[in-house]
């Protein structure tokens, strides 16, 4: 019953969240070196859709992050997903994920900011829902990006290190991507901001194994072209984005991604 | 000589009234600052400015990298906690200059 009312609280807070609107400074699809200021706290509402053949997997997350520092940002993570086939649809309240990103080299000059950082997450164990893989796993990446009044560019690498789920060994992920933004005029801050992302976004996944046996229909290639757009007010900003599949080597008998979709809203306090 | 010693007087009273009047008057600074590409930006730095006692209004030129700042009573910023704060934001202070005519200036537009 506790369970229920979690659940309901939390799908309702979401919702609330979801009719404001919202924002960020990174790519849709894929993580940028952006950072808070020292003692700020981003407030981040998401929304994604991954919609391949007859399955779809919807996701809401509430992410609350804060500023240890002008370069150094933690965060926790909660999701509500729902995933649905063709035999059975599951929901509930996800596993909450824990964040930390370090800027570790940062030039600037007039009107331009090129940095990178290193990003670490953990997926904790701890939701009882049957969402939940049952696992704790790592996620480390490095990210590169430059931002000038007109141009963007970012790139990243991801890996994910996938613990087992008892006699399944589920393989690891890289994840490996390269965006561009254009912002179209450069007004006042204070008036509303527009900036066009186009990201390039490759995944690679290990085959998984049961009780030490590789598994055919598990592993693969994906790359994906993502055209996005992102919308800032100040220190509020709303992000949107379409993953469109442009090529893909799955092993065997895996269902192809149709499309992903993401609707992120992000204040700044 | 009374009435010589009457004008040096009233002359002498005019220089400190003016010099008390400048004294009171606002003191602004021009922040030129490197990094700035955002609103975002924007929004640290002047959360990060806004802490410093005695900082009043504050304004900033994204395209041109400038942060105007205008201190409250007649104080005056502490270049090192500016530096602070700046870096605090996530971005470099490149220079201070202090600006004249601090109201006119404090109230241009962006």
């Amino acid at each position: 019953m506790c369970k229920y009312f979690i659940n309901r609280g939390i799908s309702g807070l979401l919702f609330l969240l979801w009719a404001f609107p919202a924002w960020a400074h990174d790519p849709v699809f894929s993580p940028g070196p952006h950072v808070l200021f020292k003692d700020g706290i981003e407030i981040h509402v998401g929304a994604t859709r991954d919609k391949r053949d007859n399955a779809t997997d919807d996701e809401q997350t509430l992410t609350v992050k804060y500023g240890l520092s002008g370069d150094w940002v933690i965060g926790a993570e909660i999701p509500y997903q729902r995933v649905k086939d063709d035999f059975a649809t599951q929901k509930g309240v996800g596993d909450m994920t824990l964040s930390t990103k370090y800027r570790f080299w940062r030039n600037d000059s007039l009107g331009i900011q090129e940095t990178a950082a290193v990003l670490l997450k953990v997926k904790l164990n701890s939701s009882t829902a049957q969402v939940s893989t049952d696992t704790t796993d790592f996620l480390i990446g490095l990210t590169y990006g430059y931002e000038s009044l007109k141009w963007y560019r970012w790139a990243s690498v991801r890996y994910r290190f996938n613990q087992n789920q008892g006699a399944l060994s589920r393989g690891n992920r890289l994840f490996i991507d390269a965006a561009l933004g254009y912002r179209p005029e450069v007004h006042d801050y204070r008036a509303p901001d527009t900036v066009w992302l186009l990201e390039l976004n490759g995944e690679f996944r290990d085959r998984n194994a049961l009780s030490g046996i590789s598994i055919n229909s598990s592993g693969g290639s994906r790359l994906f072209v993502s055209p996005g757009i992102q919308w800032t007010g100040r220190n509020f900003s709303v992000k949107a984005g379409v993953q469109i599949p442009l090529w893909s080597n799955l092993d065997a008998f895996q269902p192809r991604p149709d499309y992903r979709a993401s609707l992120e809203l992000e204040w700044h306090l | 000589m009374m009435k010589i010693l009457q004008r040096s007087g009233l002359a002498a009273m005019l220089i400190l009234l003016g010099t008390m009047t400048a004294l009171a008057e606002p003191q602004s600074y021009s922040l030129k600052v490197d990094g700035l590409a955002c609103p975002f930006c924007a929004f640290g730095i002047e959360k990060q400015l806004s802490k410093i006692d005695g900082v009043g209004d504050l304004k900033t030129d994204v395209k041109a990298g400038v942060v105007r700042l205008t201190m409250k009573d007649g104080s005056l910023l502490d270049k090192a906690e500016a530096k602070q704060a700046v870096d605090r934001a996530g971005f470099t202070l490149r220079g201070i200059e202090k600006v004249r005519n601090a109201p006119q200036q404090a109230g241009e537009s962006q």
